[in-house]
């Protein structure tokens, strides 16, 4: 039915890929084809999603406003998956011959993934059920172990443009949802019951005042007494677990003055149940338990987006696999833990270098960035050692083993994360700062109360400490900081910043110093085009020649400048020359790019201007490249590690509010000098050619130092900044940061650059003034009911108004502070909403 | 007015029974995931063409990159769902 379409589908301008909806780069535009691509991994992605009958996803996709990334099929076996250590930290054996196993999905961006994951059980037969959570992309499996391999589902997800990982945090992540499902039943049931008893206590108040006949009264208080106790006994059961800890601790915390206004309240109503006579405060204490733990279960639901995004990022391990080589077989995929020294493995380009060994054979280029912060790339070849965890940025590598996993450098470095992240001191929160005197105060409030109440005789006496005791339990206190910190990390997370540990805003509230990475943090971290001299026609030319090649210096110029599109007409006779440059015709112009020699090859000379220009490109720690056109040396690029386009202003933004900020690298130290210059640092704060020994080092060494100046806050991207990110007051991991730092941060951006620092101290000094002004209220109503209490002036029923009145007031305050301002985040799997065809 | 003796106790009977199906539906864990069910609903009730059950094995089977390429594909379909960036 196709061939009629011909004329129709005659080539458009401009062509899109038929997969992703992203512009085709001219040269892969196939003149007469209906469909066009803009890469390999969009064309076999949709040739598979046509052959499986799931077209209905591009419609499904059409209704979404969000934009799809090119697919990405990485072509690998996954081999490794069918090992059972491997999947062991990720399934759950489900009845006797089914299998459930959590996988993290790289590249779900919308609903219509949704609908493509969840069809896979048509057409893997084994495969039972695939369930995808859109938030998080992790996708349960259910699969017949006896039917079926998860190697199999682990290549039709990575085929259809979803590359797997093997869920590793799943254990912790379980762990956390019982907790969370938990704490949800006893919300519930604390709701539920204090409902029904402000239904019972309000007949019984209005008893009082019209009045009520004697068994109907007794009916009531032991049908509130009964609805009581599940309060007291399961919901309750948090604040008396916390407060019984922090008391064998020696620590006061909030839940202890709660926890005993509670038992107060309980204790002394049963007891005038059972008398028959006296106040009842059951729905005070409903109120209270309700309102305490939806609060806190509000601040656990924002805490759990951060979190379980952090696990998912950090589900995409560092280093996963290892193709192994047996013999003249091909390569196999196994776990790492399958190597043993003495092993062949290859690399393939584009890689991550799984193991510390030898090269064995091949040649090529190592970025080592993230291991040692070193932008430039290291040439490697036969009989180099080389780091686990380095990428590979040229040809095929095979490599001798010599250590795997912890015995390695970089398992090493994570290996210290782990020990710096026990020694992490606990953070003494304002709210127990705060309790600490407010029990002291109430004890003394509940002394004078008895003492002034004790000639009227004891029961009175008794009777005013319990309503003092309820009525000032500082329920607006514990409401408010959970509310407020719930309301900015929600904020933050819409804005790009998952904060791991809500701690850290408060910590925030000062900062002394502000640490910064180099290589991947205040830079790109990737060779980017970071001076160009030359016309705009030659820049243009030497955009659609490097279009055609996947080198260092082209994919600078692709990353630079974005696609090349419709830039030329034609392109032809392209050759590249390994180590020196690019040539080809374009548009009837013959262009070359590359090195002195290599432009020069053809006649041309480079001139004096030129000439100087790369020498002081090469003194800005930049690599030269020439462009030529038709004999004529017309332009030169400098290649390499450039600043990011926030970094300047950034900088200059935290040392106007007083911040003092360094530069730890362990790049070499004239480099870090210069980035230094360039942001306007004096000398002595950019510090290059640190290990991450030493970066840890000179982060607890300011830490101790600093004291109450502030805190230490260190950025960083690499394993190497990870140890130093785990030991700062605070630790903030940029966008794309390794596996290791997501670990070790307490805040892990999703928005690129470094800008959003500054949102984060703005944020936290909001959110500072919020907390300041909730307990300020809180106070102000607990001293005003103590001394209502004192005055023997509260009973029952000026407790339950007068609580629920400061709540709102606290909960009022809380949410419609803006804490966080909103910003659209770029590139996050946020889920967006399928609209209904109109 | 006798009745509250029953009704009272029976309304919270049923009342326990709702907290009960909560707890339940809770620690079943169907409180886990907010978003996606909301997305799910949208999904309309259409069966794909299901593929010759041979085939789609074989295609997981064999080794990757052995995908039909699109010309190839383009001679036994029509390309409708091509989309065009707005």
């Amino acid at each position: 039915m196709m061939s009629a379409g011909a004329s129709r589908l005659a080539p458009v301008a401009p062509a899109v890929c038929a997969h992703c909806g992203l512009a085709v780069p001219v040269r892969l535009v196939r003149e007469g084809e209906p469909l066009q691509f803009c890469c390999s991994g969009c064309e076999q992605v949709y040739a598979l999603v046509r052959e499986w009958g799931f077209d209905h996803y591009y419609r499904l996709v059409d209704r979404q406003r969000g934009t799809i990334a090119p697919a990405r099929v990485t072509g690998r076996s996954f081999e490794d998956f069918d090992d059972p250590h491997v999947q062991a930290e990720a399934t759950i054996q489900v009845g006797s011959d089914r299998c459930r196993t959590r996988l993290y999905l790289e590249g779900v961006h919308c609903a219509a993934c949704v609908w493509l994951v969840e069809r896979l059980p048509a057409v893997l037969p084994g495969v039972d059920e695939v369930r995808l959570n859109i938030g998080s992309a992790v996708a349960d499996v259910t699969w017949r172990p006896g039917r079926t391999r998860l190697s199999a589902v682990a290549r039709a997800l990575d085929r259809l443009g979803y590359t797997p990982h093997v869920h590793r945090a799943s254990r912790a992540q379980e762990a956390r949802r019982v907790e969370d499902r938990t704490a949800l039943a006893r919300l519930g049931v604390a709701t539920a019951c204090a409902m029904n008893l402000m239904f019972l206590n309000g007949a019984l108040y209005a008893g009082e005042y019209s009045g009520m006949a004697a068994p109907y009264v007794a009916l009531f208080r032991w049908l509130s007494f009964a609805v009581a106790i599940p309060v007291l006994l399961y919901s309750a059961r948090p604040f008396f677990q916390t407060a019984l800890a922090g008391l064998r601790a020696r620590i006061v915390h909030i839940d202890l003055p709660i926890a005993l206004a509670l038992a107060v309240a309980f204790v002394a109503s049963a007891w005038n149940t059972v008398l028959g006579s006296g106040p009842l405060w059951f729905d005070s204490l409903g109120m209270l338990v309700a309102a305490l733990l939806g609060a806190r279960q509000v601040q656990r639901s924002a805490q759990r987006i951060a979190l379980e995004r952090a696990d998912s990022l950090r589900g995409v391990a560092f280093l996963e696999f290892a193709r192994r080589l047996q013999g003249d077989a091909a390569a196999v995929e196994v776990p790492l833990a399958a190597l043993a020294p003495g092993d062949r493995v290859e690399v393939r380009s584009g890689e991550l270098v799984p193991v510390d060994g030898v090269v064995l054979s091949g040649r090529s280029s190592l970025d080592n960035a993230v291991l040692t912060g070193e932008a430039i790339p290291l040439a490697v070849q036969e009989g180099d050692a080389v780091n686990a965890g380095a990428t590979n940025l040229g040809a095929r590598l095979v490599v001798r083993v010599d250590a795997v996993g912890e015995n390695t450098r970089v398992g090493a470095l994570l290996a210290m994360v782990q020990e710096a992240l026990s020694r992490k001191p606990a953070f003494l929160r304002t709210t127990d700062l705060l309790a600490r005197r407010f029990v002291k105060v109430l004890l003394l409030f509940a002394v004078a109360t008895g003492l002034a109440w004790l000639h009227r005789g004891p029961a009175v006496a008794i009777e005013r400490v319990v309503a003092l005791l309820v009525v000032a339990c500082p329920c607006a206190l514990g409401l408010s900081v959970p509310l407020a910190v719930s309301v900015a990390l929600m904020r933050a997370a819409r804005s790009g910043v998952f904060i791991k540990n809500p701690d850290a805003l408060e910590r925030l509230r000062k900062v002394d110093t502000v640490l910064l990475d180099k290589t991947g943090t205040l830079t790109e971290g990737r060779p980017t085009v970071a001076r160009w001299h030359g016309e705009d026609a030659v820049l243009r030319l030497a955009r659609a020649l490097e279009a055609e090649s996947a080198h260092v210096v082209a994919r600078a110029f692709q990353r630079s400048y974005g696609h090349a599109l419709r830039l030329v007409r034609s392109v032809e006779q392209v050759v590249e020359t390994p180590g020196q440059g690019i040539a080809g015709c374009l548009d009837g112009h013959d262009v070359r790019i590359g090195n002195k020699a290599h432009v020069e090859a053809t006649g041309a000379a480079v001139p004096d201007d030129l000439g100087r220009l790369a020498r002081t490109l090469v003194d800005e720690g930049l690599s030269p490249v020439f462009v030529a056109i038709d004999g004529r040396v017309a332009g030169i690029a400098g290649i390499g590690d450039a600043l990011r386009a926030d970094a300047r202003s950034t900088v200059a933004a935290l040392r106007t509010l007083g911040i003092r900020v360094r530069i730890l690298s362990g790049d070499h130290p004239s480099i870090v000098a210069r980035v230094g210059a360039e942001l306007g640092l004096p000398a002595d704060d950019a510090l290059g050619g640190l290990t991450p020994e030493a970066k840890r080092d000179v982060v607890s060494g300011l830490v101790a130092g600093a004291g109450s100046a502030g805190a230490v806050v260190m950025v960083g991207d690499g394993v190497n900044d990870a140890a130093a990110l785990a030991l700062a007051d605070v630790g903030i991991a940029v966008h794309e940061g390794t596996g290791a730092t997501i670990v070790a941060a307490d805040v892990v951006l999703t928005r690129e650059g470094i800008a959003p620092l500054l949102d984060i101290l703005d944020g936290a000094r909001r959110l500072r003034g919020v907390i300041v002004r909730n307990v300020g209220f809180s106070l102000i109503y607990n001293t005003g009911a103590s001394a209502l209490a004192l005055a023997g002036l509260v009973g029952p029923l000026v407790g339950a108004v007068l609580m629920p009145v400061s709540s709102l007031t606290v909960v009022l305050s809380s949410v419609l502070t803006r804490t966080f301002v909103h910003r659209v985040s770029r590139g996050a799997a946020r889920p967006l909403t399928a609209e209904a065809e109109a | 007015m006798e009745t509250v003796f029953v009704l009272l106790p029976l309304a919270l009977l049923i009342a326990t029974i709702a907290v009960g199906l909560f707890i339940w539906a809770a620690r079943t864990g169907q409180f886990d995931d907010l978003d996606t069910p909301a997305v799910r609903i949208l999904f309309d009730d259409e069966t794909p063409r299901r593929p010759i059950q041979a085939s789609a094995s074989a295609a997981c089977a064999e080794a990757p990159g052995a995908v039909p390429t699109a010309s190839q594909l383009a001679k036994t379909s029509v390309g409708t769902t091509r989309r065009v960036p707005e």
